[in-house]
């Protein structure tokens, strides 16, 4: 018999020996708004969140956060549709990079949702929101609109799953790289970005 | 490795890291840190009861179920353009992870935190065929390094210090320069980011574990907060996860409540800074990830424990909670097990792997004060597995000829009435007189190490049967 059979046939379980599903878990979601919420956890989870006016407001708002933490005018930009429809040229001094980022380089992305339970950014990987642009840069500027947030990962699960098939990676990020291995005790910045800005539009973003 | 790490060591290496001064802040801070951590993430969370009873509903439910779930997670992964691989043991796993990489012709390999991995010893096997992987956890980089096993599941390094550390890095990082402050946890955090971000850019593969699989995607669940595990599976050309086969579930629905379950037990964390759905290699219209994806479902003596009274124990989700709550974890730490797994979980899940001649000290390293089936997210009954695996010890003959004896004789009185009331009348009185009227007696022939730590009450010379006999 292959390894596989094997193994098959040794795990089937006997005869009566069917423990149910259990009925499916359901969160109780409190009272409030769900992006106070969000702001909330992802806040605990040491990302640093403002809410935005309007979409328009993103170029200048990404300087600034650059020009805060004493970082160079650079922002890396994936081939996004939506990070392409901004006035870019609004901002003058930023230089747009189209490469992958490195380690200390800020980079932006858009995230699809949010999920209010736990301050988690979702991100389905797509030709134009590379997985692995959550973990190379340095800062990673996130832009999530309002509509987009929903209270738990199941809902997101769904609304995601109701689109179409699920792609080869998704990443749920909550704040920034962090490790404990040393003495258990917090530090930031591991692996990935040792910091996370989150932009909040009110509304939503335009995805087609 | 340590040809000292050995379960059957076990009694020695526990006196070893009693005496080890080097371990004790280490040990400590499990209850500062851990601990407490998961008290406030469980108070956080409201109800974690009845999560609890959730989670251990869906893992027994996947249990129950486990040939049809693998059977169904190998037809999606493969719809994914996906390849499942099965070994049945630590030997064939090895094999397959080699001949994968051989295939590839991978020469670097990065590598994610896998418990699995440890278990199968891939470390040393692929460094005998001409490849070394790197670790990339910051914890198994760290105790890689330093040749030694880690000593904790979700914390490898966790029983070094931080100028331990620093030295590991002096050594080893020897084009750095040898005058740089190496003080702060920050700057060796940021060390090794420098180190290995190289490492992830021209690795030809990688490796890592899964927390979940989820059958009805295809899906290879993954928890990190420090982004290792992604930048291993997305910038090589190939990945292999490498896991347990009890580690699927029904659908991503069912590993949402797990995820609940397991970082707020692990490190008291509401959810971790990364958790990463995988299924299959990079799609057609995407630009990034891996070309080759590959699963290896590693059996291992886990198929074998089904039916008996320790199937339990695979439920287990690997959060840690149990050695962050054990008195005897607290004690002498991981290194002291000589096992891939330590602490309460070891000790009920290695005589089913390693065997109860190899590892029958584990079961009886308890003191049954019950705190691991507490905190268990998934309600495995550890004290009871516990008592199962000294079960079969006594049968199998290697229990130890004092505690044989003992047992045999407390068995012949506690069936015979009359011999037990003869013999703790006798018990009494030779009590009473050692204790010379002075109320409590400081040492027994033959029970110095009992006696090392305390003291016991004499008794007062006539037994509860007498006594009750004269009330009446």
């Amino acid at each position: 018999m292959s390894a596989r059979d094997n193994i098959l046939s040794a795990v089937r379980s006997p005869l009566g020996r069917n423990a149910p599903r259990p009925a499916p878990w359901q969160t109780i979601r409190p009272p409030g708004d769900l992006v106070a919420r969000f702001v909330a956890h992802a806040g605990a989870a040491a990302a640093q969140v403002k809410i935005l006016e309007g979409a328009d407001d993103i170029p200048l708002a990404a300087a600034e956060i650059l020009r805060l933490r004493n970082l160079p005018a650079i922002l890396h930009l994936p081939p996004d549709p939506i990070l392409e429809r901004l006035t870019w040229s609004s901002t003058p001094g930023l230089t747009l990079a189209r490469a992958a980022p490195g380690p200390e380089d800020a980079a932006m992305s858009v995230a699809r949702f949010g999920i209010a339970e736990t301050g988690t950014l979702f991100y389905p990987a797509s030709s134009v929101r590379p997985a692995s642009w959550h973990f190379r840069p340095g800062l990673e500027v996130a832009i999530l609109a309002a509509d987009s947030i929903d209270f738990t990962l199941e809902q997101v699960l769904a609304r995601l799953q109701g689109e179409g098939a699920l792609p080869s990676t998704v990443n749920l990020v909550t704040g920034p790289s962090r490790t404990g291995d040393i003495e258990q005790t917090l530090e930031l910045g591991a692996h990935g970005p040792k910091e996370l800005a989150i932009l909040i539009v009110p509304g939503g973003l335009q995805w087609a | 490795m340590s040809a000292t790490f050995d379960p059957r060591r076990f009694v020695e290496a526990s006196h070893e890291a009693l005496n080890d001064p080097q371990l004790r802040p280490a040990l400590g801070r499990l209850k500062t840190h851990f601990a407490r951590g998961r008290t406030l993430a469980a108070a956080r969370f409201g109800d974690f009861e009845a999560l609890r009873e959730q989670g251990r509903a869906i893992r027994d439910h996947a249990l129950s179920r486990l040939d049809e779930l693998l059977a169904l997670f190998e037809r999606t992964t493969q719809a994914r353009g996906g390849h499942v691989h099965w070994a049945r043991d630590a030997a064939e796993a090895r094999a397959i992870v080699l001949a994968i990489l051989r295939e590839q012709g991978a020469r670097s390999v990065t590598k994610g935190k896998s418990m699995v991995s440890e278990e199968i010893a891939l470390n040393p096997f692929l460094e005998a065929n001409g490849i070394r992987p790197v670790e990339t956890d910051l914890g198994e980089y760290i105790v890689q390094l330093r040749d030694e096993p880690p000593s904790h599941i979700i914390a490898p390094a966790f029983h070094l210090a931080k100028e331990q550390v620093a030295e590991t890095f002096r050594r080893s990082h020897t084009a750095l320069d040898p005058a740089r402050p190496l003080v702060e946890r920050a700057a060796l955090v940021a060390e090794a980011r420098g180190v290995l971000r190289a490492r992830f850019e021209t690795a030809d593969a990688g490796i890592t574990g899964a927390n979940f699989l989820a059958a009805a995607e295809g899906a290879c669940v993954l928890v990190t907060n420090e982004g290792n595990g992604d930048l291993t599976r997305l910038l090589p050309r190939t990945h292999i996860v490498l896991t347990g086969i009890e580690k699927v579930v029904a659908d991503l629905g069912d590993v949402a409540v797990l995820l609940r379950l397991l970082t707020r037990s692990a490190t008291g964390q509401d959810i971790s800074s990364y958790v990463s759905i995988m299924s299959g290699p990079r799609a057609a219209g995407e630009n990034d990830g891996p070309q080759h994806f590959h699963v290896v479902l590693v059996d291992n003596g886990r198929s074998q424990l089904i039916g008996t009274e320790a199937e339990d124990v695979l439920r287990c989700i690997r959060c840690g909670a149990c050695l962050n709550h054990c008195p005897i974890y607290g004690a002498v730490g991981g290194h002291a097990y000589g096992a891939t797994y330590s602490g309460p979980i070891g000790a009920a899940l290695n005589p089913g792997l390693l065997g109860v001649g190899m590892a029958h000290h584990h079961p009886n390293a308890s003191t049954f004060c019950g705190r691991c089936a507490e905190v268990c997210p998934v309600k495995i009954p550890l004290p009871k597995i516990m008592r199962y695996w000294r079960a079969r010890e006594y049968a199998s003959g290697l229990a130890p000829k004092s505690a044989v004896f003992g047992l045999s004789l407390w068995a012949f009185a506690a069936k015979r009435p009359w011999a037990y009331r003869i013999g703790a009348r006798i018990a009494a009185r030779l009590l009473r007189w050692r204790a010379g009227g002075r109320g409590h007696i400081g040492a027994l022939p033959l029970m110095r190490g009992w006696f090392a730590v305390r003291d016991l009450p004499a008794p007062e010379g006539r037994t509860f049967h007498d006594l009750w006999q004269r009330r009446r």
